[in-house]
């Protein structure tokens, strides 16, 4: 690539990069930027924003009156950190479930793994919603599940519980649409373990719990921070499981800013949830990438 | 030795034949319940095909798939040369800001493109949401996942091929067409595919940027579970997922590697 | 592939065609498929329908720039927000000579004085539904809101009661409960309503849209906060499933809210003749009656009070007598202060 600065590889390059560039500008950019200064708007009176520029008498121009209400009542606060607290345990709770079968499938003879792979993928190919939409079914109070447990609980005299419509059943559902997520970086990083350091240690009469809390783990470090950052970010901004399984206290962040668009017509308020919601995930890859500062390479 | 080995196998076997389970135990109860003789989705009373009989009378969820595929066509063909180009770009000349703009939709929670193109549309545009909103919606999104497929899949080719290409007098354009481009293609149609699935399978974005004149097949499904859940729902899922297991499989035909490159 | 893409493409080309075509944008399940038929062979025209399943909904897809949509069927509260955008038509009555057959009652409203913009489509009420034989036997009354709010009689209900997810409609309940007009707009008796929400939230199983309809069915949710046509068809169904039990519902003793939905032209809509033709087709009572025998919606046309089965006719849940319809309020818009005030209590109920 040393002529890249003739004329011709110039305007190679910008022909090039120009098109996925100006789209992204003009579709990605710039809906960010209107979202920010609709976050310093009035809503309208119907929904949508009020106008910049008006008669004087009709609200009108800028304000800080969102971000005045996000913090004049704890509750917004809260519900930030309640969707934190569920992105957390959903990302831990992914782990332990993936961590196993990606060791597995990382030990695996070579002809096997990319079957084992595939079988993980393949749930993908059902739409996110017909996910969400059988553990409705698999939860329900009439499936074997619900029977089953309640029939236990009975013997010990407990009350019958429901599962469905209730933080349990959106947990589950988290955890089901975002495993594979952990699972395949965590197995790209497994893979390329060397396991002549396992054998080593061996070697030096470590045990097989020592090996991988000694050798393994801290290797895989940088698989887990690529899974946990690909599971925690899509689970804050999530709507439609608690909107779908969710019972009576399962709103999070994602519902509300969901409903201030399409229930209460509060654009400007909307926005500004927005840009918190941006800012807390921003926070969150920042500490991650801290964390993960001191991984060998990129998993 | 070796049984603490055999025990350990067998321990990880465990559990992975459960999270295996897991994953596939949900979608084996959608699949079989589409056969189920009744309305009630709640306990199972006998064989039927009825339910397909009635998605195939359904017209507007004909409609709808029409439309779906409609939207996953256009938007995937275009999201397939913009990425391309976004990928190339980004393996030879390493722009940061390119690199952030291409990757920063696919980090970000969808809930955000959605209501800031929802706002977008509206505000800016002035554009009556619809076709068009979400066809330029989901471009938005693949674009990055097509980015990186092909990335990934340049960054696998031996740059001496192109040096070679070049010392023998090849323009850069007859280096990209004849030696490049060969290469980098199952990278290309996979990452196609990929947006393809994408769109076909968006709801969130979607959801925001649907107005109400046009409908998806993932927007439909919401309404039914929401509102009036019937096995017509469990049957329209099984058709969705033999379609994408398809595309899925052809993928991973096309570039075996790809698939594993993606998360 | 390619094969079937090309057919669905030109069939698209196809549909966007077609001359003559009325856009309706109405409540989901809210009018009989015969009716449609009808009107098209009449009208030698295409009816495309689409649908929303909440005012709000409707309200927020229009604020966002829905447009084409020749009828919309509004409730009073909607009704009033779009008359105030001037996003309506006025209608030229000399072409709904039907209009005659409108129960007077059910005219010149608070939402459109002199009807210049309206036309009474059908009433829902929201109401309690309940699975009669449950509550029989566990002595449950079902002529109160107290039974949805208080712990007394929740605490045999557990899980097996579901609300609206519906800020508006509960809310109403909490008020009216409380002995407050269901259009109350005072800060303090909303703490009191969102107070009382919480503290029988424990024992509800959910909020709900409308699934609660299957789960009445299947006897899962004994009793709801819910719409009167959703429990009439969680009734239809239970029948037709032979689930071997009765789900009725009742108006409460404190009140209720009624909506009115009416039929209006909007600004957008390409074809107002069309639009008045299917209005005055849907106010004739034979039309009007079909959708009250479906979905057991209440009527406010006179002469479609002959067409209508009896035991609907006589049910007191869909046609109160005079004494219980003086209870019934109808829902006003909220400006947008309030609506912001509202939505944080209700982030409060949902969260607490």
């Amino acid at each position: 690539m040393s002529d890249q600065r003739t004329p011709a590889a110039r305007l190679t390059k910008w022909l090039v990069s120009a098109p996925p560039l100006i789209f992204l500008l003009l579709f990605f950019a710039a809906p960010g930027l209107i979202m920010v200064l609709a976050s310093f708007r009035y809503p309208g009176e119907f929904g949508g924003l009020a106008p910049l520029v008006a008669d004087p008498g009709t609200l009108h121009g800028l304000t800080l009156e969102t971000y005045r209400f996000f913090f004049s009542d704890f509750i917004y606060t809260e519900i930030f950190l309640k969707s934190l607290l569920v992105a957390l345990a959903t990302t831990l709770i992914c782990l332990v479930m993936a961590y196993p079968l990606a060791l597995l499938i990382a030990r695996s003879p070579k002809r096997r793994r990319d079957l084992m792979v595939l079988l993980v993928i393949l749930p993908f190919a059902s739409n996110f919603l017909i996910r969400i939409y059988a553990w409705m079914i698999l939860l329900g109070p009439q499936a074997a599940l619900s029977l089953m447990l309640n029939g236990l609980l009975g013997l010990f005299g407990v009350a019958p519980v429901h599962l469905l419509f209730s933080p349990f059943a959106v947990l589950v559902a988290m955890v089901y649409v975002h495993l594979p997520f952990m699972v395949l970086p965590l197995y790209t990083n497994l893979e390329r373990h060397d396991p002549a350091l396992l054998d080593a240690a061996q070697d030096l009469g470590a045990s097989a719990w020592q090996r991988f809390w000694r050798v393994t783990f801290p290797l895989s470090l940088p698989g887990i921070f690529s899974g946990s950052v690909l599971v925690f970010i899509p689970v804050l901004g999530m709507f439609a499981i608690p909107d779908i399984l969710g019972g009576t206290r399962d709103m999070l962040i994602g519902n509300l800013i969901k409903e201030q668009f399409l229930g209460t017509r509060d654009w400007p308020f909307g926005s500004t949830l927005s840009i918190m919601l941006t800012l807390a995930v921003l926070l969150c890859v920042w500490i991650a990438a801290r964390l993960g500062g001191r991984r060998p390479h990129h998993a | 030795m070796p049984s603490n080995r055999g025990r350990r196998g067998t321990v990880l076997w465990t559990a992975a034949l459960a999270t295996y389970a897991f994953l596939y135990l949900p979608l084996l109860i959608v699949i079989v319940y589409s056969f189920n003789d009744s309305r009630l989705n709640a306990e199972w009373v006998g064989f039927t095909w009825h339910w397909y009989e009635v998605l195939l009378h359904d017209e507007e969820m004909l409609i709808t798939a029409g439309n779906s595929l409609l939207i996953a066509t256009v938007s995937s063909l275009v999201a397939t040369l913009l990425g391309t180009m976004a990928g190339i770009a980004m393996h030879r000349y390493r722009i940061r800001p390119l690199t952030f703009i291409v990757m920063a939709p696919v980090a970000m929670p969808e809930i955000l493109l959605g209501v800031s193109l929802l706002l977008f549309f509206i505000q800016v545009l002035n554009l009556t949401l619809g076709m068009l909103s979400i066809i330029l919606a989901h471009i938005t999104f693949s674009i990055g996942f097509v980015a990186i497929v092909v990335r990934t899949s340049l960054a696998g080719l031996d740059e001496s091929l192109f040096e070679a290409a070049r010392d023998c007098g090849a323009s850069p354009w007859e280096t990209f067409r004849h030696s490049t481009f060969p290469l980098i293609l199952p990278g290309v149609i996979a990452g196609g595919l990929m947006a393809f699935t994408l769109s076909i399978d968006d709801f969130v974005i979607t959801f925001f940027t649907a107005g109400v004149g046009v409908s998806t097949l993932p927007l439909r499904i919401y309404s039914m579970i929401k509102i009036a859940v019937t096995p017509e729902v469990n049957a329209v899922s099984t058709l969705l997922m033999l379609l994408t297991l398809t595309i899925i499989v052809l993928a991973s035909r096309i570039a075996p590697n790809v698939l594993k490159g993606k998360a | 592939m390619k094969r079937l893409l090309l057919a669905m493409l030109l069939w698209h080309a196809g549909t966007a065609l077609a001359d003559d075509v009325l856009h309706l944008y109405n409540w989901n399940n809210y009018i009989s498929e015969e009716t449609v038929q009808r009107f098209e062979k009449q009208c030698a025209c295409r009816v495309v329908q689409d649908y929303y399943s909440d005012n709000e909904e409707m309200l927020a897809k229009l604020a966002a720039g829905a447009t084409g949509y020749d009828i919309l069927v509004p409730t009073g509260n909607a009704l009033e927000a779009l008359i105030r955008q001037k996003a309506l038509r006025p209608l030229d009555k000399a072409r709904l000579p039907n209009l005659k057959n409108i129960n007077p009652a059910y005219l010149d409203t608070a939402f459109d004085p002199g009807n210049r913009y309206s036309v009474p489509y059908a009433y829902t009420l929201t109401l309690l539904g309940y699975n009669v034989e449950k509550m029989r036997e566990l002595k449950l009354p079902t002529d109160t809101w107290a039974v949805i709010f208080e712990p007394e009689y929740l605490k045999k209900l557990k899980g097996r009661v579901t609300v609206l997810d519906s800020q508006r409609e509960l809310l109403a309940a909490a008020l009216k409960y409380l002995g407050y007009p269901a259009n109350d707009t005072d800060e303090a008796h909303w703490k009191q309503a969102r107070d009382l929400i919480i503290r029988a939230k424990p024992y509800w199983a959910a909020f709900n849209a409308s699934s609660y309809i299957k789960e009445l069915t299947i006897g899962d949710i004994w009793l709801v906060h819910g719409y009167s046509n959703d429990i009439f068809q969680a009734n239809l169904d239970a029948q037709n499933a032979r689930r071997g039990f009765t789900i009725a519902s009742s108006i409460p003793r404190e009140g209720a809210v009624l909506a009115l939905d009416s039929m209006v032209l909007h600004q957008s809509g390409p074809r107002p003749d069309l639009a008045l033709r299917f209005i005055d087709f849907m106010l004739d009572g034979k039309n009007s009656a079909e959708l009250t025998n479906l979905i057991g919606s209440g009527n406010p046309n006179l002469d479609a009070m002959r067409y209508i089965k009896p035991e609907i006719a006589q049910n007191p849940a869909i046609f109160p007598d005079p004494q219980r319809r003086s209870r019934l309020e109808m829902l006003r818009d909220l400006d947008r202060t309030q609506r912001r005030i509202l939505s944080r209590i209700w982030t409060e109920i949902k969260l607490r």
